[in-house]
């Protein structure tokens, strides 16, 4: 039996894709560049790196790390280190972009500090009376850097789950419409790709 | 003649079309109607950055 024509027929579903939705992970949009969806990934992977990496230029580096542990009680607990430094739990959704401070926090092979100072320092905790003399001696931009720092990666976890599952409103569809998701619905239980 | 002295606010509009792109995009998947959401949610976020801005402003005045 079939269905009566539709003369605008809404568009197929977006399968869920697990591994688009890594891909987004480690790099801002790239998950969706992978599903062919390369406009989108481009504004994604400009716009969440590009804050990202401005916020660090704002802290001049400083902003992005998790605290040493190495003398504190309980010793080296990631755990314990995001209490200390929760921005981190924010920053970490931007992907590999956040993966240095892991590297630094356990403390594997960095480049020479003569050679590559910067580098060497790449989100390494910084020395705490240094960071309050940097604070106390700026305006609010090293705030607001970390901030966006944190926002860029929040961000970035709308836009995992839009390569995992497509955006919240397929075209044609109007937010707020009671019967929004309804095609989206009827659709997948037919098993239409 | 405030808000041209502080520099920082001038990271403040990057930040609006930033977030409000990028949500917008995470929501819709067609161009016209991503850039329709970006940017009403443009105008509701810096209506509510004003507001805010507006209330210091009085509050700073009155004490």
């Amino acid at each position: 039996m079939s269905s009566a024509p539709n003369a605008n027929p809404s568009p197929p579903p977006h399968e869920p894709s697990a591994l688009a939705a890594v891909l987004s992970y480690l790099i801002p949009g790239l998950g969706q560049i992978y599903q062919g969806r390369y406009g989108k990934g481009a504004l994604f992977m400009i716009s969440l790196l590009g804050m990202f990496l401005l916020g660090q230029a704002m802290g001049q580096w400083q902003n992005v790390y998790l605290p040493d542990m190495r003398h504190q009680p309980g010793g080296r607990s990631i755990v314990s280190a995001l209490v200390q430094r929760w921005h981190y739990g924010g920053q970490f959704w931007i992907g590999v972009a956040a993966w240095p401070a892991l590297w630094q926090f356990y403390e594997m092979k960095v480049p020479d500090k003569e050679a590559q100072p910067f580098w060497h320092h790449f989100q390494k905790a910084p020395d705490e009376t240094d960071v309050n003399n940097f604070l106390r001696n700026s305006d609010k931009t090293p705030d607001l850097g970390w901030v966006y720092t944190v926002i860029a990666g929040m961000l970035n976890i709308l836009v995992i789950y839009d390569a995992y599952a497509g955006p919240m409103f397929l075209p044609g569809m109007r937010p707020g419409a009671k019967t929004s998701l309804a095609p989206k619905k009827e659709m997948a239980k037919e098993g239409v790709a | 003649m405030i808000l041209f002295a502080v520099a920082i606010y001038w990271h403040l509009p990057l930040m609006l079309l930033v977030i409000s792109l990028v949500y917008s995009a995470t929501r819709h998947e067609e161009w016209d109607e991503i850039l329709i959401e970006a940017f009403r949610w443009g105008i509701r976020m810096f209506g509510f950055m004003l507001l805010v801005g507006v209330v210091l402003f009085a509050v700073s005045w009155l004490i």
